[in-house]
């Protein structure tokens, strides 16, 4: 087996995205579900949901900065130029969005939820745009990737 | 949506919450705005560049200490804490829905 510190940045990557959408999820249901026996659960599947999300962010970041300038090469020169042009621009923006939100969210649920309406609602509102807009990254990395895929492919049929 | 058992008896949020789900609001609609910036202005884009090396990680760490500082004034002025949680929220989720359309927008056709 091959395989490099680019490879494992970038599956980690995605992986710690998909975890922090998990967890949002789980955080979603629970608070759907609230009352004092399950506001500890809340608070950690919070805390797991901002920790996945800081821990994507930094292996994304570092791949981004360090490696992904020559696949953007690739990209723009292969049949998919909108993967990058589009899809990164655009995912690479919209996560910081994502990223603030789920730093948010541990504080909102230091709330007692169970007993406040208000809070309860922010920690529903919190946890589904958590998930939009993280699901929305995660399709647009497989999209990037698939664009690479693609250049690859017809550079090798030459 | 809530347990039967645990009816809500009270709707406020903490002055700590109010003032960074304001804070975050107003930091996701910089967020867009100034991923339009750095994309319209090179000098911008240049100068973000030579901060940290990269125009992305200096656009990450400014959303971050915008988020703490506009945190940290509002829980000291209670700005946030004053406005309706109800409203406080409405603000939240219109500008993570016109700072995402913004960006899909702006890379689509700009």
């Amino acid at each position: 087996m091959n395989i490099s510190p680019s490879d494992v940045l970038l599956l980690a990557h995605a992986t710690f995205g998909a975890g922090g959408c998990l967890a949002a999820l789980w955080v979603f249901v629970e608070t759907l579900n609230a009352s004092p026996d399950n506001a500890r659960r809340i608070r950690s599947g919070a805390a797991v949901t901002a920790i996945c999300m800081a821990a994507a962010w930094i292996c994304g970041g570092y791949w981004y900065v360090q490696f992904y300038p020559a696949e953007k090469v690739l990209i723009l020169g292969g049949p998919w130029p909108f993967a990058h042009n589009l899809f990164m621009e655009t995912k690479e923006h919209l996560f910081f969005i994502t990223a603030i939100l789920a730093f948010l969210l541990p504080i909102a649920t230091r709330e007692k939820i169970y007993s406040n309406a208000a809070a309860s609602k922010l920690v529903l509102s919190l946890t589904a745009m958590i998930l939009i807009t993280g699901l929305t990254v995660e399709g647009a990395g497989a999209i990037i990737d698939h664009g690479v895929k693609l250049a690859l492919l017809r550079g090798s049929s030459r | 949506m809530m347990n039967s058992t645990t009816a809500p008896d009270s709707s406020k949020l903490s002055p700590i919450t109010s003032a960074f789900v304001l804070a975050a609001a107003v930091a996701v609609l910089f967020n867009t705005a100034l991923a339009w910036a750095k994309d319209g202005y090179a000098p911008l884009n240049n100068f973000m560049k030579s901060l940290t090396g990269h125009p992305w990680t200096t656009h990450g760490l400014a959303d971050l200490l915008l988020v703490g500082a506009l945190g940290f004034i509002f829980v000291k002025t209670g700005v946030a804490e004053r406005m309706d949680p109800h409203r406080l929220i409405a603000i939240l989720v219109a500008s993570v829905v016109i700072a995402g359309l913004g960006l899909l927008l702006w890379y689509t056709f700009v």
